[in-house]
């Protein structure tokens, strides 16, 4: 932001930083639109089995794949099954393993990044060679791994992304940290007394925000994308469950025949991509300590 | 991340540069080079005629390998192969090869009958775990010597008079034995290679790889990559090289039928493995055609494995089985190409009929089910039936598994698994439900019916019946005439289909897209395709329309 939002005087009435940046991202209007349909999104997901107009496995072989009409708004798949009730239900899955796998990557990530670059030396030689070389791993066989030890079953999907997703995440917060430890105001901590723990949380992590969230914003989509990869291959959700990437998988197969079969769910995928994007530009700019303080 | 995306563009991305630059199409080069490019379904398991089971590895092995006889692709009979004649005895139980004076490997070896009486004691080695022994049980002393009652090969009913006459006794005078001499299972293969990389019994060692494989066939292996393609060439040391009209064959591995009718279309691809379901219709519609349909030998059914609950209970089975309505299934998920099965052997194999026992009877296996201790699906414990990768499976699968739900009331997962997988879990009974496909090797209702002999190294399901096994290789081969023999198939049907190991779900029908330029690959009843008659007369078509 180029222009001080807050007048001075409100920076000694000592707002915190997260109401400061809430009163931030609501005068950007994209991604106020970014929240909303995200918000909107969600309670859709969790008010699914309730709203939905059918039931998700209900077929009716003999309707066929129709286009949209009044008794179904999306029209239907080749099974006769509703597509909206298809892509509500799909939602659910592929919103949770964007959320939850991105939180796993996040949390993991976050505190791994944060303390190798807070601790340095060989602590952080050794965390993060171990980056490199989980780097190094063909993350597929890492997953499919996973999911061949463990058995297949959807938390154990959510954590497997979220576990091989964090490496770029703690590679960002360590180079984070490295910069921001060198600052006065960890000097200031460090000689008050505080614990690493309370300086790399309470001072640290909230100065590296920023890109973490940019970061996190693009990681949501990447995750939603390898689900849909992750069920193709039969690791992943399997039918008559469905997710937007294999709602968008199926209907790549037969776009010229049933086009609606695409277009449908690959708008709502997109539509949530636009809306974590702007949302994400929004929050990083909303949380930018030090745009704020010019 | 990058790696999935890179996945999804790389093949949108090339087919738009195929499709939009001046460079030649596989397909117009093909014509001039006399290369066919050939779409192969899946990658294949390998290259041992005696390890694999597979129809894509069935055409590799019938472009490269010859047996002894060699099937007319018009009228499916066995014509002459790596043996130019034969003799019968009078009471047809002794046959008399006499092998091609020029018969060669690709190396310019002879082919000799010496070749064929070690690759039979091969195939038939229970070391081997030849799942197609049984194959060659009408031979004499063959199925004692494959499951280890006989321990000497040189009782083995195959015997060498000299370097080009092989001499064969059979057990009984076995009407399509000349038949499966066309099968992979009974060809030769080359005793020098084989043992230069491992035992005569070792599986899946080097010697199939390109640069040390010899094969007799028309063809010679020239490259294997692995997932993209396989291209053979023209093996000038082939007895008869110069019937051989194409220069080379490639061969691809197109597991997904979209990708696969899109290649077809922007002319990657002169033939193509398979056709995905919708758009079929588009295709039937079209004037000139390339859509080629015709009935097949072959049933799609599901394995049940008998040796776990509850499946081990014959009234679940039932239950299963009649809930399906497979004339609906055939109907808006199949498009109509195929028909209703209702039992293993396809109607009119040779002129037999085999048992209908039950319909769609959605009352009575709701009963049946109850009786099983599951009324309503209360208490059911949940099963998971696998299938390998590909959209119909998954289409027949999901159909499938709400039909169960719908009328039984019980849950069904479904798990795909990709092709060497699924064989795996397959022939180690690994599965509790299994989509299975067979497809005919001979024309004969005994190629369905012995799958499910108790020791049948396809049978896969735990089903086991002394008296059907005695019907099938005792009774039946005994019959005096036609009409007796189909009698007692009917009756071991029947046994079988009581007991239900399987589930039949409807009889085949092969469906492929041909460019108009190939000749002489006409349909038939076991989509055989014989490459040695296949030629290319360059018919130019920008790009396939359809409407």
């Amino acid at each position: 932001m180029n222009e001080p939002i807050l007048e001075a005087g409100a920076v000694e009435q000592g707002t915190s930083l997260w109401k400061d940046a809430w009163i931030r991202l609501r005068r950007n209007r994209l991604a106020v639109f970014g929240l909303v349909v995200l918000v909107s999104f969600v309670i859709l997901a969790l008010l699914t089995p309730w709203i939905a107009p059918y039931a998700y496995d209900d077929q009716n072989l003999d309707l066929g794949a129709t286009p949209p009409s009044a008794a179904h708004w999306l029209g239907t798949d080749i099974f006769g099954r509703d597509l909206l009730t298809q892509i509500l239900y799909g939602g659910r899955i592929s919103l949770a393993v964007g959320f939850v796998a991105t939180a796993v990557a996040l949390l993991i990530g976050v505190t791994w990044g944060a303390v190798a670059g807070y601790v340095g030396g060989r602590v952080d030689a050794v965390m993060m060679r171990l980056v490199d070389i989980l780097y190094a791993l063909p993350f597929m066989i890492f997953i499919v791994l996973l999911m061949v030890v463990f058995g297949r079953n959807l938390l154990l999907l959510f954590l497997a992304i979220g576990a091989v997703e964090w490496l770029t995440m703690a590679r960002i917060m360590r180079g984070q940290v490295q910069t921001l430890r060198q600052q006065e105001f960890v000097e200031a901590a460090v000689s008050l007394g505080l614990s690493p723990a309370t300086i790399i949380w309470r001072h640290l992590v909230p100065n590296a925000l920023g890109p973490i969230i940019v970061y996190t914003t693009l990681t949501i989509p990447s995750v939603m994308l390898l689900e849909a990869f992750l069920s193709f291959l039969g690791l992943g959700v399997q039918p008559p469950q469905t997710s937007w990437g294999l709602l968008i998988s199926y209907g790549a197969e037969t776009m010229e025949e049933y086009p609606w079969l695409l277009i449908f769910p690959g708008a709502a995928l997109t539509l949530t991509l636009f809306a974590l994007n702007f949302l994400g530009d929004g929050l990083r700019d909303a949380l930018d300590v030090r745009g704020s303080t010019d | 991340m990058r790696s999935f995306i890179c996945k999804l563009l790389t093949p949108l991305i090339l087919l738009l540069l195929v499709g939009c630059s001046a460079g030649e199409s596989n397909v117009s080069q093909g014509n001039r080079e006399g290369i066919l490019h050939f779409g192969n379904g899946s990658e294949p398991q390998g290259l041992d005629p005696h390890v694999v089971t597979g129809v894509p590895e069935s055409k590799l092995i019938d472009a490269l390998y010859e047996g002894l006889t060699r099937k007319n692709p018009w009228t499916l009979e066995p014509e002459p192969g790596a043996a130019a004649s034969w003799t019968f005895s009078e009471d047809r139980r002794v046959i008399t090869f006499k092998l091609q004076p020029e018969g060669r490997w690709s190396n310019g070896d002879p082919v000799t009958a010496h070749d064929f009486v070690w690759s039979w004691r091969r195939a038939l080695d229970p070391a081997m775990g030849n799942l197609y022994a049984y194959m060659l049980y009408p031979v004499k002393n063959a199925e004692a010597y494959a499951t280890g009652k006989l321990q000497d090969p040189e009782q083995l009913g195959v015997r060498a008079l000299d370097d080009h006459t092989l001499e064969v006794t059979l057990v009984e005078p076995t009407p399509y034995f000349l038949q499966l001499l066309d099968h992979y299972s009974t060809f030769a293969v080359p005793r020098q290679v084989i043992e230069q990389f491992g035992e005569a019994t070792d599986r899946f060692t080097r010697w199939t790889r390109p640069g040390n494989i010899i094969t007799n066939g028309p063809f010679r292996l020239t490259e294997w990559k692995l997932n993209r393609r396989i291209v053979v060439e023209k093996n000038p040391h082939y007895w008869d090289a110069e019937a051989v009209q194409l220069n080379g064959v490639v061969f691809y591995p197109t597991e997904n039928l979209v990708s696969e009718e899109r290649m077809f279309r922007v002319n990657q691809l002169h033939y193509t493995n398979d056709v995905p379901l919708d758009k079929i219709p588009a295709y039937r519609a079209m004037p000139d055609s390339p859509f080629v349909e015709a009935p097949y030998l072959g049933t799609y059914f599901y394995l049940l494995n008998t040796e776990r609950p509850p499946l081990d209970d014959v009234r679940v089975r039932k239950a299963l089985s009649l809930a399906v309505d497979r004339a609906k299934l055939a109907r808006s998920v199949m498009h109509d190409l195929v028909t209703p099965a209702w039992s293993i052997t396809p109607p009119g194999t040779l002129g037999y009929q085999p048992p209908k026992l039950f319909g769609y009877e959605p009352e009575r296996a709701r009963a049946l089910l109850a009786e099983a201790g599951y009324p309503g699906g209360e208490g059911w414990p949940g099963l998971e039936l696998i299938y390998n990768t590909s959209e119909s499976h998954r289409k027949v699968a999901v159909a499938l598994q709400q039909m169960w739900k719908d009328v039984l009331g019980i849950e069904v997962t479904l798990s795909n698994q990709e092709w060497k997988v699924y064989l795996d879990s397959v022939s180690e009974m690994n599965f509790d439900m299994a989509r299975r496909g067979w497809i005919g090797d001979y024309v004969d209702p005994n190629n369905f019916l012995d799958l499910y002999l108790s020791d049948g190294g396809n049978n896969n399901t735990g089903f086991s019946d002394p008296v059907y096994d005695e019907m099938i290789l005792e009774r039946a081969p005994q019959a005096k005439t036609r009409e007796e023999r189909f009698r007692i198939f009917h009756a071991a049907e029947t046994r079988l289909m009581e007991e239900m190991p399987i589930i039949p779900v409807y009889t085949y029908a092969s469906k492929h897209l041909k460019h108009p330029s190939v000749k002489g690959l006409p349909p038939n009843l076991m989509d055989f395709v014989n490459f040695k008659t296949i030629r290319l007369e360059p018919v130019d078509v920008h790009e396939f329309e359809v409407p």
